[in-house]
């Protein structure tokens, strides 16, 4: 966190990429090259075969220095596209897993709160532990997170953003249909 | 489509069954195909299958060893400069590759073609610290255009049509093949055939404009009252310069250059006004600051260029013709963009311009042009006293080849006035390293040249500091019979340094003073002839004697040991604030 965080802006850059090695690498050296830290990093193969969707979360207070963000990015030879997005144009999620301590002795778990009024699910159950899953943005999963500290947490892991652009705009009208044809 | 040859001779009288060729032997084939004929490189371990194949190749393909493989870097550079083709390098694992990463950072930043096709570890090594394994891949990454490891002999054919393809089109640049000796060696499992590869999916340079991009940039530029065309390298590079010439003839607007575009025009041609930047011309870089349209062609606006960019062209609206997406509104916002190729944007940009001639505008910067003769270009052309100036070499040897060489610079004060002094009267003219500024660049980069341009003259004007950075390649020049002329112009001082620590640090001279080898002794030792003018008289026939010799040639000139060069923008300041003196 910088001393100027609250100037910053979120933005989720998408990036859709044939999928080679090295080319993660490629894609955020720009960022560091630009001193520009990545908050959350997301890669998975997408809807297309051999197309690779980033979706990475940067903070910014430039929105003019976004854009040459993505231009750069979009300089590279395996980038098919990439969009730079505000919150409100993207769906959004995360998920995490917390395992909780539920050994002799220890606080009772009230899965009925945890599950109506967090959104959260007991996934598995240990001997004297469960994993307890939340997806949600991230405020969601830290208020979820500020609920259940009063339990051991032993171990809390959240995964990057994914996101969706609202626009009814699917990747496929940026790029014309025959080349798609071909990761078919 | 059919094969161009699947077997050697050698592999028919051992093996009964359909033998393919190794991956070395499609390497050369596939160079061939892609009408490769020269190459610049340097042996090795982990390259030495692909040595052992153009062993074979020797009469289609002329190798040119180096001495150290910076120089096949640079030489690749200048090749590919006065040729508009990828200059193609070929080196070895480790030291090999990282000698070369100088070269491919220069010409990524300067637009250039590139090839480089590394050598490395056996695939079953990678990743272990075997002997001269460096991660090339990952140390070429930011600073080529593309680059790929190839594993398997089989994707040699494609690999090499896309990096071809890649370094050449769109804004070019260098692409990095790094070969593991294990895909050298292995057989391929298929027929070698070869396609030149046309288009990339992912990658989709821009040549024809939009033309509703054209129509904004012609509603601006025929609405100008002060129009201003600047020139960078992409005009060249686009090979546009007739365009370029018809669009300004018929508009009547001013051209100025950057320093790589200079000799996209003529410097005796009327619209021609000088070139910009920290040492450019004193009405070029003034005058940006009253034209009402800027028309940025095949530029980046550099900060050499633009000085502090915060206060550069705030007046002006700006069209922006440029290839690469990504330099649009990059430093400078543009008011009207045009993403395409230089020479296909004027071809449509001509017919929506209306004729016009802007005579008064145009005669505003010839007041600057007789204030800078005045206060620089005379007293430095007019010496009797002293030691010869840089500037009186440089235009002698321009009227005595008559502005037609191919000059050739290294980085420094005699860079900035081989740029001031040259009167350049053919396009792609000028050879030097811009962006990255590389000392060592001119030698190499002059042997490429010479290479590439065969009927060409090509003079290499080199500082003595930069000349100790590759001097080595002198053997190379000797050994390949390259006429490439030399000269230094010997300050005994790192004068460009020299002079910043003279203006902006109160003359603390801190380690710029040379004491420096006998260069013409040196030249002699590789073979290759040579003698030092140190006086005024003889400069004129120390010039002949180099440009009448046959062979290659170097001659030293003892220069003015501080002597600044001016005009100047000092770094960070705006370039109304440019200083005469």
């Amino acid at each position: 966190m910088t001393p100027n965080d609250h100037n910053m802006t979120t933005y989720t850059i998408c990036i859709f990429t044939e999928n080679t090695i090295g080319l993660l690498n490629r894609i955020t050296i720009i960022f560091t090259r630009r001193r520009i830290n990545i908050e959350s990093l997301t890669v998975s193969e997408t809807e297309r075969k051999g197309v690779s969707r980033f979706t990475i979360v940067i903070k910014h207070e430039s929105r003019e220095e976004v854009e040459k963000l993505v231009r750069q990015i979009r300089k590279i030879v395996e980038v098919l596209a990439v969009f730079g997005y505000l919150n409100d144009e993207i769906v959004f999620n995360e998920i995490a897993l917390f395992k909780v301590s539920t050994g002799l002795g220890s606080k009772p778990l009230d899965v009925e709160t945890i599950n109506q009024q967090y959104k959260a699910w007991v996934v598995y159950w240990g001997l004297d532990y469960v994993i307890i899953e939340k997806t949600g943005n991230d405020t969601e999963i830290f208020e979820f997170f500020n609920y259940i500290k009063r339990h051991e947490i032993l171990e809390f892991v959240r995964s990057g953003r994914v996101a969706v652009g609202k626009t009814e705009k699917g990747l496929v009208e940026y790029l014309p249909e025959a080349d798609w044809a071909y990761y078919m | 489509m059919e094969a161009i040859a699947n077997v050697m001779p050698e592999a028919i009288e051992t093996a009964p069954a359909p033998t393919y060729i190794n991956g070395s032997h499609a390497l050369m084939q596939a160079l061939v195909a892609e009408g490769v004929d020269t190459i610049f490189g340097y042996p090795g371990g982990a390259i030495m299958p692909v040595y052992d194949a153009l062993y074979d190749f020797q009469d289609r393909i002329n190798h040119i060893l180096v001495r150290h493989e910076q120089g096949a870097g640079h030489a690749a550079e200048g090749y590919a400069r006065v040729t508009g083709r990828a200059g193609v390098c070929l080196v070895t694992s480790g030291p090999g590759a990282t000698n070369l990463v100088t070269a491919i950072a220069d010409a990524l930043i300067d637009s250039t073609p590139m090839v480089c096709i590394v050598g490395q570890v056996a695939k079953k090594l990678l990743g272990t610290d075997a002997f001269q394994e460096a991660d090339v891949m990952g140390v070429t990454m930011p600073i080529t255009k593309w680059n790929y490891q190839i594993t398997s002999a089989d994707e040699v054919p494609e690999v090499i049509s896309k990096a071809f393809y890649i370094a050449q089109s769109g804004r070019p640049g260098p692409v990095l093949i790094d070969i593991t000796k294990s895909a050298q060696l292995e057989l391929m499992t298929q027929s070698f055939a070869y396609e030149r590869c046309q288009s990339i999916i992912s990658y989709r340079p821009r040549r024809v404009p939009k033309p509703e991009q054209v129509e904004a940039a012609a509603k601006l530029i025929n609405n100008a009252k002060k129009p201003y065309i600047l020139v960078g390298h992409g005009v060249q590079i686009a090979k546009a310069e007739d365009e370029l010439r018809e669009f300004a003839e018929k508009t009547g607007i001013p051209v100025a250059t950057t320093l790589l575009g200079q000799s996209t025009i003529s410097t005796d041609h009327p619209l021609y006004v000088g070139w910009l930047g920290m040492h450019g011309n004193y009405g070029p870089n003034v005058m940006t600051d009253h034209a009402d349209v800027i028309i940025a062609i095949g530029m980046r606006f550099d900060d050499r260029v633009t000085g502090d960019a915060s206060k550069y062209i705030k007046q002006a609206k700006v069209v922006h013709i440029e290839i690469d997406p990504a330099e649009i509104d990059k430093i400078i916002r543009a008011d009207a963009p045009v993403v395409g190729d230089a020479k296909e944007v004027l071809k449509a940009l001509i017919p929506l311009v209306t004729p016009n001639d802007h005579t008064v505008w145009r005669n505003e910067f010839r007041k600057y042009d007789a204030i800078e003769n005045e206060a620089i270009t005379q007293p430095e052309l007019s010496n009797q006293m002293g030691k010869i100036k840089m500037a009186e070499v440089i235009n002698m040897l321009s009227q005595k080849t008559k502005g037609e060489s191919i000059l050739v610079t290294d980085v420094g004060q005699h860079q900035m006035m081989a740029s001031r002094y040259y009167q350049f009267r053919r396009p792609n003219s000028l050879v030097t390293s811009g962006g990255m500024g590389t000392m060592g660049f001119a030698l190499p980069a002059a042997f490429g040249a010479q290479v590439g341009a065969p009927d060409r003259q090509v003079v290499a004007i080199i500082g003595d500091g930069c000349f100790q950075m590759t001097l080595q390649e002198l053997g190379t020049i000797v050994q390949n019979k390259q006429p490439v002329k030399a000269i230094i112009l010997n300050n005994n001082f790192l004068g460009m340094v020299r002079q910043w620590q003279q203006l902006f640090h109160e003359r603390r001279y801190s380690f710029v003073e040379l004491q420096n080898p006998d260069f013409v002794t040196i030249a002699k030792g590789f073979g290759m002839a040579g003698h030092t003018c140190n006086e005024r008289e003889s400069l004129s026939d120390s010039l002949d004697t180099l440009l009448n010799s046959d062979g290659p040639y170097l001659l030293e000139v003892i220069v003015e040991k501080e002597e600044n060069v001016f005009p100047m923008v000092p770094a960070g300041a705006s370039v109304a604030q440019i200083r005469l003196k």
